[in-house]
């Protein structure tokens, strides 16, 4: 059994009065992906905030490795590593520079500093830009050096918060294979991202966050099925035979959403049997449902 | 042991955020290092010299002596106030606001106490840096026969001018901590270094108005110009510059827990 590098209990957070994380848990293993997803504002980043020992719980509790990372703030946050959302890396220093910086601010010191910098330069694809300042290499390369910065240390647990926010996407892939690259390293990596095929091809396990709680947990296919239903329909609403149909989709609840000129309706077995014998000169396409449609169901979701 | 507001300063992250900015220094010294330093000896050439000329009847102290003589201690600690409370008003809150340089740094062993502490000691030992390097000018007068001073007692200055440049420091991180943008840059400027500098007895004796010499009372900069000056000048100590190392300390007792909670507010966005 794979030992568990990260684990987060009954975390809380209140920003200006108000729950933005409310009970969250969960945990990371050596070489296993974590995926935190939900809509904006879902409470992703400040989970990984408190996680990362930047932000401080109002209760719960974070372990790194044997450290509580309030309790044991310095050992805890020497064995992580952060790739933040917004660009931090060091403007006032090149690559290189930002890799020697980085390391100059973990104790203990990094034995063999020079040799693990061109080492990580070159698992990453940097070093033929070891001397150009950050700001002149695309959007890709910047995120490379990010990801790349956050490892320099050889940390046991990475947080990366929206990896691929704003790549195109040759760049997404390229940061998708420095991922794997970690987890094959056996570091235990938690992503944050609501691209859903970034969700689904990197994590091994999902935890669907909504309005800061924990809605959700599991593989892309429990998840999916737990909370928006076995099936996809999708009716075109300029077609022949809608009588009854927007009717019968409010009695059921509501749950569809309108796409352009299309509804796309989650349906369990038992109810697409049932729409199948009430409607059967409709024209519709039955497709397995996506991670696209779980932050639709979501959306629908009424806030207690 | 719970860690006080002040133990931080002496902790290696401290140091590391402070030996980060002089790596960008020494990276970027030719724009960098020269205005700051070609700033106060062109104002001691263009007062001291030029206006300095001009007066050949300035009394200070119940004695005649030169322009040049009562700037030069006054330069020396009006640079301690400037530099150290520039770096920490505009460098850091670029650092904070603009490059994302502290949150960089937050996302490693350095936390926010280590952030603040490493900004102002690396203000203030910018500031002393470039009072020693106003010191060799100064001496160069010297040599060149234009200036006499207590040169000796330049190595008793020097420390106190450190302790006022960490005081000044914590004064711009408040103002970086509240203002918030750098169009408000304006304000500090205006709310303190004109009327510090101004009431200062730095470029000139204050006039001989009662409360004026009441406010100056409490102006950090008033005694370590005046303390300075009687030092370099006459040689003798006076009660100017232990005046100055309390406000100072008081100072620092003060702001450091109203900057650290002032930001971790702004930071953080936590209260």
């Amino acid at each position: 059994m794979k030992k568990q590098i990260l684990q987060v209990e009954g975390l809380v957070k209140r920003l200006g009065g108000k729950p933005v994380v409310n009970e969250v848990g969960f945990a990371c293993a050596e070489g296993e992906v974590v995926g935190l997803l939900g809509p904006n504002g879902a409470g992703k980043t400040t989970t990984l905030r408190m996680c990362y020992g930047f932000l401080e719980p109002d209760a719960g509790s974070v372990r790194i490795g044997d450290w509580d990372i309030q309790k044991d703030n310095e050992p805890a946050s020497r064995a992580l590593g952060v790739c933040t959302q917004d660009e931090t890396y060091d403007g006032d220093f090149t690559v290189r520079g930002n890799l020697v910086q980085g390391c100059r601010y973990y104790r203990p010191i990094i034995e063999n500093r020079d040799e693990r910098v061109d080492e990580v330069m070159e698992t990453f694809g940097l070093t033929k830009y070891a001397d150009a300042k950050p700001e002149t290499l695309s959007g890709g390369y910047r995120r490379r050096l990010m990801i790349a910065r956050a490892v320099v240390h050889r940390p046991q647990v990475v947080f990366l918060d929206e990896p691929t926010t704003g790549l195109d996407p040759e760049a997404r892939l390229l940061v998708w294979e420095l991922v794997d690259t970690l987890r094959a390293q056996g570091m235990a990596v938690v992503l944050t991202t609501h691209y859903m095929d970034e969700a689904e091809r990197l994590s091994d396990r999902l935890i669907l966050l909504k309005d800061g709680k924990i809605r959700a947990t599991g593989t892309t296919e429990s998840l999916l099925g737990d909370v928006v239903g076995d099936h996809m329909v999708v009716v075109s609403r300029t077609g022949p035979n809608l009588d009854g149909v927007e009717i019968w989709l409010e009695e059921k609840g509501g749950k569809h959403s309108v796409i352009l000129t299309d509804w796309h309706v989650p349906m369990g077995s038992a109810e697409l049997a049932e729409f199948v014998g009430r409607f059967p000169n409709l024209r519709y396409e039955v497709r397995p449902p996506t991670l696209d449609d779980l932050f639709l169901t979501l959306a629908k979701e009424v806030s207690p | 042991m719970k860690a006080s507001h002040y133990t931080p300063s002496i902790h290696w992250q401290s140091w590391a955020v402070a030996t980060r900015h002089l790596r960008v220094l020494l990276l970027n010294w030719h724009t960098a290092l020269v205005p700051p330093i070609a700033e106060p000896v062109v104002l001691l050439l263009a007062f001291g010299v030029g206006l300095g000329s001009q007066m050949e009847d300035f009394t200070w102290n119940g004695e005649r002596i030169s322009y040049l003589t009562y700037l030069a201690p006054g330069i020396l600690a009006y640079t301690s106030f400037m530099m150290a409370f520039f770096q920490s008003l505009f460098s850091a809150f670029m650092r904070m606001h603009y490059q994302r340089t502290w949150e960089g740094q937050l996302t490693t062993q350095v936390r926010l106490e280590h952030v603040i502490w490493g900004e102002a000691l690396w203000a203030a030992s910018l500031a002393t840096f470039y009072v020693v390097v106003m010191c060799i000018v100064l001496m160069g007068f010297g040599l060149g026969g234009t200036l006499t001073l207590q040169w000796t007692w330049m190595v008793a200055v020097v420390p106190i001018l450190f302790l006022g440049s960490l005081s000044f420091a914590f004064v711009g991180l408040f103002f970086t901590a509240t203002l918030p943008s750098m169009d408000h840059m304006g304000l500090p400027f205006f709310l303190v270094i004109m009327p510090i500098g101004f009431a200062s007895g730095t470029y000139f004796p204050l006039p001989d108005v009662p409360w004026l010499h009441l406010l100056a009372e409490a102006n950090p900069l008033y005694h370590l110009a005046n303390g300075g000056r009687r030092l370099l000048i006459d040689g003798v100590p006076t009660w100017h510059l232990p005046k100055a190392m309390l406000i100072c300390l008081g100072m620092l007792l003060v702001l450091v827990p109203i900057v650290k909670r002032k930001l971790r507010r702004r930071v953080f966005g936590e209260n």
